[in-house]
């Protein structure tokens, strides 16, 4: 009797916390709800209309008009090349300056400051500073190849998009590299000094030690760099304008002008709905398969 | 003595915070840029181009206030973000009182529903105010729809040819008249880091070609779009063979600057560029010792350039559409022209502007009123479809980047252009 009454007491007790801590997690629910939730619904609902002013009712017409769009398979496929190379390269040089500036090296702290920086830096900002530095004419770039007896280069007209895959990494790095950075920080020496003991050189300590040690953080860099190679929008928009010829028209930016320069708001929601799929997509494959390479000693 | 919360403040709290938090955004809605609601009855809400907050306009603005007892929010913006805000002001059905618009814009609005029809207004102080007959016929009929006025022109300007004198001087050339005289200059021109000429990277400065070829944007009878074909293929091709075959220009970069040419002429890097009257400014500035020219309509079909210039509109949801009206009539009287016009060397649509000693005693302005009868609106048949935004600004300029910046083939070209545009025009 007394068991079923404490039992009894303490369930009242464990409802009463509950609903405690939803009450003290209803101003970020409704956050949530105010700033995402609501407008996907109201993406939702304009995606499902067209015309000017998006009320005229079409069903699923949008979604199956952005698979046979031309346009749009284009921007998606060199979105998916940008985000896949700004990935790659995040990875690849962030590892790459983290290791060097987790040695012993005099002023690495400024080092590491300076790398970073871009990556605080607006994009508006960055985007106009490179496009003077790469005009062509009028560019400090080419001026200095000039003045050293190289070729100049066309660099926004003959590869424009491996131009802004450069400015993208230009200012990300610097963020792959302190998340690496800590990575490192965070695996204790005894590993490595283990491995030594045990014959080990330097590249099979980073090959078989560091690299699974470091496989959550890659993980965590990679799908960052995936999503916002994904979500790109002011490389195109303030370097490119998405050219020439739309070699640089991003799916986002794409979107944007299917917007507010074709003004067809409903099928620029459908377009923005399948980006949201896409990278929920993404994310769930790089956390299945990322996840496997993850080691603990 | 300490204070302690009990479990119910917390709660109490929290209820609290989540109101707080529901209310933010209805608070915030008419925040720092918003347009005012009609309730706020003091503020009057202007949209302008970023380049054309002038004096004169601010003097306009001052006195609006004062006689009105209003309080003028001039929010300025650049064209691209300026149409992007009202757009999204459009979708929220919260919108600014005045709009200043470009292109085929109030066409657009006007079919789309977006934009007041002025006509009572019109037919009320048209007479008064000299309108329409003190304006150009053109300048009237690119802000009307199916026989109804839904904006007025601001400022009315042109493309010409405007050259550095002492490098045409220096190599005995004569300003060009047609495209085979200006070919030869821009060969002739040519030297070390000097382009002959210098092409613009903005799409639109590919029409005054288009238009003396005798090429029209859409033909309303065909439904042709870029006609006829051959001469819209032959015009692009000549730019493209400007840069890339006879190398007398640089290759344009995409951008969205349309100042590199006026850059590369100001630096004494290009002989020639095409550009309106809004260059005059930063060319004086950036280079008063520049002796320039400007070349009368270049002619090859047909002696011909395009129109260009600013408009004003009301959007149909303007919660005052009668002082809305007083601020346009104030902003379009002769004087108001005249003190911008010495103010900036902006053109303007009425007819006796042109007479007035700050036209004539200009050799450059007085050049651009004299190319004016020459000028054509390159969008005045693309505009009532109200897809002009799709076709003229995106599809045509990726059209001209693949042609004249990538160097494609303009058969291969047009191919893309005419699906995508057939697809914009079916809506």
């Amino acid at each position: 009797m007394g068991r079923t009454r404490r039992r009894s007491r303490r369930r009242t007790l464990d409802a009463r916390r509950a609903r405690t801590a939803y009450l003290m997690l209803l101003p970020a629910i409704a956050f949530f709800v105010l700033f995402t939730y609501l407008p996907i619904g109201n993406l939702l609902t304009t995606s499902a209309h067209s015309g000017p002013r998006a009320d005229e009712f079409t069903g699923l017409g949008n979604y199956t008009r952005a698979f046979t769009d031309p346009a749009v398979r284009h921007a998606f496929g060199i979105t998916v090349l940008f985000a896949v190379a700004t990935t790659v390269g995040a990875l690849v040089l962030g590892l790459a300056l983290a290791l060097l500036l987790n040695r012993p090296l005099r002023g690495r702290v400024v080092f590491r400051a300076l790398l970073l920086v871009p990556y605080l830096t607006s994009v508006a900002i960055v985007g106009l500073l490179w496009r003077n530095i790469l005009d062509p004419e009028l560019g400090v770039l080419n001026r200095l190849l000039a003045a050293l007896d190289l070729p100049t280069q066309q660099w926004l007209i003959t590869h424009p998009l491996a131009t802004i895959i450069g400015v993208m990494l230009w200012q990300h790095t610097g963020y792959a590299m302190v998340l690496f950075l800590a990575g490192l920080q965070g695996i204790p020496e005894v590993y490595h000094e283990a491995a030594t003991v045990d014959g080990a050189g330097p590249a099979r300590r980073f090959r078989h030690v560091t690299l699974p040690l470091l496989a959550p953080t890659t993980l965590f860099v990679s799908i960052i760099s995936v999503i916002t190679g994904l979500q790109a929008f002011g490389q195109a928009y303030i370097i490119t304008d998405g050219g020439p010829a739309a070699a640089t028209d991003l799916y986002v930016f794409h979107v944007f002008n299917v917007a507010f320069e074709a003004r067809d708001f409903g099928y620029s929601s459908a377009l923005s709905f399948l980006l949201v799929v896409v990278i929920l997509a993404f994310t769930v494959v790089q956390l299945r398969y990322g996840r496997r390479g993850e080691v603990r000693y | 003595m300490a204070y302690h919360l009990t479990r119910r403040d917390l709660l109490r709290i929290a209820g609290t915070a989540t109101l707080a938090t529901a209310a933010a955004p209805l608070a915030t809605a008419c925040g720092s840029g918003a347009p005012k609601s009609d309730t706020d009855g003091d503020a009057f809400t202007v949209y302008w181009n970023a380049g054309h907050g002038y004096q004169a306009y601010e003097k306009v603005i001052d006195e609006f206030e004062r006689e009105h007892g209003v309080t003028v929010n001039f929010q300025k913006y650049q064209w691209p973000d300026l149409r992007t805000r009202l757009l999204a002001d459009l979708a929220s059905g919260t919108v600014p009182d005045v709009v200043e618009t470009q292109g085929a814009w109030v066409q657009e609005f006007a079919v789309s529903g977006d934009a007041l029809s002025l006509a009572k207004y019109v037919a009320a102080d048209g007479a008064e105010m000299g309108f329409p007959d003190d304006w150009l016929p053109a300048t009237v009929s690119r802000n009307s729809h199916e026989g109804e006025v839904y904006g007025l022109q601001l400022h009315y300007t042109c493309s010409l040819l405007l050259y550095n004198r002492t490098m045409l001087d220096a190599a005995g050339i004569s300003p060009p008249s047609t495209w085979d005289d200006l070919l030869a200059a821009a060969k002739e021109l040519t030297t070390g880091e000097v382009y002959g000429i210098a092409l613009n990277q903005d799409s639109s400065y590919a029409w005054p070609w288009l238009v003396q070829n005798g090429v029209r944007f859409y033909d309303p009878d065909t439904r042709a779009v870029l006609a006829p074909r051959e001469a819209a293929e032959e015009a692009l091709r000549f730019q493209a063979d400007l840069a890339h075959r006879h190398r007398v220009s640089p290759v344009p970069v995409p951008s969205t600057d349309y100042a590199g040419p006026q850059k590369l002429l100001s630096a004494g890097r290009a002989a020639m560029i095409i550009t309106g009257p809004w260059d005059l400014k930063p060319i004086a500035d950036t280079s008063p010792d520049l002796e320039l020219g400007i070349a009368p309509v270049l002619r090859q079909k047909e002696q011909a350039t395009i129109s260009a210039g600013a408009s004003m509109m009301v959007p149909a949801k303007a919660s005052r559409p009668d002082l809305s009206w007083d601020f346009l009539r104030r902003i379009t009287t002769l004087d108001v022209e005249r003190a911008a016009t010495r103010e900036a060397g902006m053109l303007m649509p009425r007819k006796s502007w042109a007479e007035q000693p700050e036209v004539q005693d200009d050799e450059h302005i007085r050049a651009f009123a004299d190319g004016l009868p020459h000028a054509r609106d390159f969008l005045e048949e693309i505009g009532p479809t109200g897809r002009s935004g799709e076709i003229a600004d995106n599809l045509f300029k990726t059209l001209y980047q693949s042609i004249v910046v990538a160097n494609t083939p303009v058969s291969e070209a047009f191919a893309v252009f005419d699906e995508a545009a057939g697809r914009a025009l079916a809506g």
